[in-house]
């Protein structure tokens, strides 16, 4: 099992190393796409500053607080976005037929579809982030040691989470075609959690809980830093996370038998 | 089938950020009725406009052009007995109404579900002068939108140079996230010295009567200038660009 988890490891650097050298190649697009994503990382930053200076309160939470919902978010977001890019290039391989030539290799199935492309300027973006998230949490005397660790523990999960619904995506591409839209769709109602989720009505949340978790993969997390989450929640985070992978795999073992090779 | 498929997920992805923004600003508020000099319906109001100028004056097929210039496509269009801004003019009309139908249908459900106050204009100039700075801001984003397209004739990060300058500017700078008099007043100045707050937030400030009519006169004047820049520059791009169209893969 872990030779095999260094193996995929190997695999995955590699992979990652070509996609980094084919972004930087093309460095005017890159710059472009770094300071777009600084710019707006930015701007949502001034704006709640400057709503928060004079408001003082959000859904009860206060101005640090809902600063640290939204740098978790980011850290999220980002993340998941760094790791699983490859869906985004994954319907050419299945209307081409070439994800055939994918199977054939002795890699999990899911390897290509989700790890087949990784961005290197979502990485770039993540290192100030990390930085400056600990130093605002360290410094603030927000963190505590021990619910550093729980949400270490819970921004996993998150991650496994994201996995699931990117290999559910996937599924649904490969019985349908489509996945661009629904992958926005996910990246639409994650973009909801970049704020506090309890602003949002009871119905909304229980959606975000249940349907795309978002309220699993970051409020959770961001939760468990501020020492505001009760045992039933983390757990329930887990269980959520485990079962989401769980039917995700399923249901991408279901579609890859269903898969018909269309162009091959 | 994948079409309508499409449709309907891009309408649900219009929908949940006018919600995000809808929600975000009634926890704010609160049990306020006024905040950085919005009264609580002027906010409302804001939001639902930016849903609404969203598809009226964002809503755009021509930034497909950009793709067509770089796959050879175009070819199949500039062979056409087609005046080539009327084309694409025609094609964002078709896409604006679609989405203004839509649009309309989703507000009136959370109108009719939230019953949140909602600011009408008092005065009957108002609506007139704002809906001729919604007309402005309409031709001003095609042309904007077009000359970032027709850069495909010389570039091959098409899609990077739009998501920077017609996304994540546009949408900041143009007041489709929140109003930009909410920001520090030194980042207000910067922005008031682009186009992008032409496109919508002065348009709202006008609906809201949160400008004078001198002030509204100085905004048409500014948007009618920004748009006589941007027609320019899109003819004479295009020309430019036309020349040098090698017809890849058409």
């Amino acid at each position: 099992m872990g030779h095999m988890v260094a193996r995929l490891m190997k695999v995955w650097v590699m992979v990652s190393l070509r996609a980094a050298q084919s972004q930087l190649l093309t460095s005017w697009a890159g710059i472009l796409f770094l300071i777009g994503k600084i710019v707006r990382f930015l701007l949502f930053f001034v704006f709640l500053f400057a709503v928060l200076g004079s408001a003082k309160n959000l859904a009860g939470y206060n101005p640090q607080q809902v600063i640290l919902f939204f740098l978790v978010f980011n850290l999220v977001d980002i993340s998941i976005q760094f790791l699983f890019r490859g869906v985004y290039q994954f319907r050419p391989l299945v209307v081409s037929g070439n994800y055939d030539l994918d199977l054939l290799k002795p890699l999990p199935s899911f390897f290509r579809p989700i790890f087949g492309w990784t961005d290197i300027l979502d990485f770039f973006t993540l290192i100030p982030l990390w930085i400056y998230f600990l130093w605002f949490g360290f410094s603030q005397g927000i963190f505590k040691l021990g619910n550093f660790f729980l949400f270490l523990a819970l921004f996993t999960s998150s991650l496994v989470l994201g996995f699931a619904f990117h290999l559910f995506t996937c599924a649904v591409c490969v019985l349908t075609t489509e996945i661009d839209h629904l992958v926005w769709v996910y990246r639409d109602l994650t973009n909801m959690a970049r704020f506090p989720t309890d602003i949002y009505q009871r119905g909304i949340r229980l959606i975000l809980t249940f349907t795309i978790p978002v309220v699993i993969l970051i409020t959770v997390p961001a939760k468990a830093l501020m020492g505001i989450l009760s045992w039933q929640g983390i757990l329930g985070s887990f269980f959520i996370s485990g079962l989401f992978l769980w039917l995700s795999l399923k249901f991408w073992h279901y579609a890859l038998s269903q898969y018909s090779s269309a162009s091959s | 089938m994948v079409y309508r498929l499409n449709f309907v997920l891009w309408r649900f992805r219009s929908f949940v950020s006018f919600l995000t923004l809808f929600f975000f600003w009634l926890a704010i508020y609160g049990s306020r009725s006024e905040f950085l000099g919005y009264q609580k319906s002027q906010m409302l109001a804001y939001i639902v406009g930016i849903a609404v100028l969203r598809s009226i004056v964002l809503g755009s097929r021509s930034v497909d052009l950009g793709g067509q210039i770089r796959s050879g496509e175009l070819t199949k269009i500039v062979l056409r007995p087609l005046g080539i801004f009327s084309f694409w003019f025609s094609r964002d009309l078709v896409d604006k109404l679609l989405n203004i139908f839509f649009t309309f249908l989703e507000l009136a459900i959370v109108l009719a579900i939230f019953k949140f106050p909602f600011w009408f204009p008092t005065r009957l100039e108002t609506y007139i002068i704002f809906a001729f700075m919604v007309i402005l801001a309409t031709f001003l984003y095609f042309f904007l939108s077009f000359v970032i397209s027709v850069l495909a004739f010389w570039t091959e990060e098409i899609w990077a140079t739009r998501w920077l300058f017609g996304v994540i500017f546009l949408e900041f700078f143009a007041g489709a996230f929140f109003p930009i008099d909410v920001l520090p007043s030194w980042l207000q100045k910067i922005i008031y010295l682009t186009p992008f707050p032409y496109l919508v937030f002065y348009p709202l400030k006008i609906w809201l009567e949160q400008i004078s009519g001198i002030e509204a006169v100085k905004a048409i004047l500014i948007c009618f200038g920004w748009l006589l820049l941007f027609w320019w520059l899109a003819k004479n791009l295009w020309q430019k660009g036309a020349k040098n169209y090698g017809a890849y893969g058409g």
